[in-house]
């Protein structure tokens, strides 16, 4: 029923990992862990689960996303010849061509028995593809992947580093994926920290918290929740209310014994 | 001009095996035009080092795996014969 992504505190929150066969939107602006999480899904996939797995880059070549890897102690090549894992480098015109009902993707997924996939970035569609049929061949993708039954990553740039306006797609594919992450740079007490949540999952609760991550040298990790904090999405955290209030009477009670 | 421009296309794919990209597509990847590399592109298919799929209205090209280990061997060979020699 459940695909884990092998990051146990994504796992937790997602309540056991995505969606068996759903696709899932990982939105966030440049820099904020989103190649990352896409490609610890994988590995993990084909290390831990015994799940193959096909990741599709557009702009970024096989040999960066090689070198980079490495640098987390992700041998991709080593997989790649052990049929475990493929990383296809492609134009989006290349994903959504479809004919009688085949792909040019589909032999590679059939060979490899792929199970996941990550497809980095969806926002490149919208470079290649009139706005007009963006919508119809987004959907079209989707139900490919599915029928497939693939357990489906699409990662998305968000234009906004900051700011409190938040725009998840702009071409209403939120509605077309069945669960959305959501990774944020926020900036706290003169800090930037980077914040990991999960907007929906279609049929299944998950936890709501909005939580602080890093990236370490064995991938993504995640920590505490941003608890003492309000409006940290909204790029204009405060401590909370009860936090700050806590905290005043805490130094007027240390003032008064001094 | 030919001979360099194979040269950029063979290194591209050897260092980047999955790519499964339109001619367009591989154009940019190499910095140049369509126009300039197709023909390169066509020598490469013939000689089976890449290879071109149909699919609808688009040419997809990419690397004959097999054929990329059987030229690094002979590379490899000559490479060693030379050592040798």
């Amino acid at each position: 029923m459940r695909a884990p992504t092998g990051i146990s505190e994504l796992d937790a929150m997602l309540h056991g990992g995505l969606m068996r066969g759903d696709v899932t939107l990982v939105v966030g602006s440049a820099g904020t862990g989103k190649t990352t999480l896409g490609l610890q899904y994988l590995i993990n996939g084909a290390t831990k689960f015994n799940e193959n797995g096909l990741y599709i880059t557009f702009e970024e070549m096989p040999a960066q996303i090689y070198r980079d890897a490495a640098s987390f102690g992700w041998d991709i090549r080593k997989l790649e010849a052990e049929g475990k894992l493929r990383v296809v480098c492609t134009s989006p015109p290349v994903l959504v061509q479809f004919v009688e009902q085949r792909n040019p993707i589909d032999a590679i997924i059939a060979e490899i028995n792929a199970k996941r996939i990550v497809v980095d970035s969806i926002s490149n569609l919208e470079h290649f593809i009139p706005a007009s049929e963006l919508r119809g061949e987004l959907y079209r993708l989707v139900n490919h992947l599915k029928m497939k039954e693939l357990t489906s990553i699409f990662t998305a740039e968000s234009h906004e580093v900051f700011g409190n306006h938040l725009v998840v797609t702009g071409v209403g594919l939120s509605f077309l994926v069945d669960c959305i992450i959501l990774l944020r740079i926020v900036e706290i007490q003169s800090t930037l920290k980077k914040a990991l949540t999960v907007l929906k999952i279609r049929g299944s609760d998950h936890d709501k918290q909005l939580r602080e991550f890093e990236i370490t040298p064995q991938g993504i990790k995640i920590t505490a929740p941003f608890a003492q904090y309000e409006g940290v999405l909204t790029g204009t955290p405060r401590m909370s209310f009860t936090e700050e209030a806590g905290r005043a009477w805490g130094e007027a009670f240390v003032r008064k014994r001094r | 001009m030919g001979t360099e421009i194979k040269a950029e296309l063979l290194r591209l794919f050897h260092m980047n095996p999955g790519i499964l990209d339109t001619v367009e597509g591989i154009a940019r990847r190499v910095g140049r035009m369509s126009k300039n590399v197709e023909t390169e592109i066509s020598t490469l298919v013939e000689l089976g080092v890449l290879r071109k799929e149909r699919f609808g209205s688009l040419d997809v090209v990419s690397l004959n795996t097999s054929k990329d280990r059987e030229i690094m061997k002979k590379v490899a060979a000559l490479i060693e014969g030379g050592a040798k020699g």
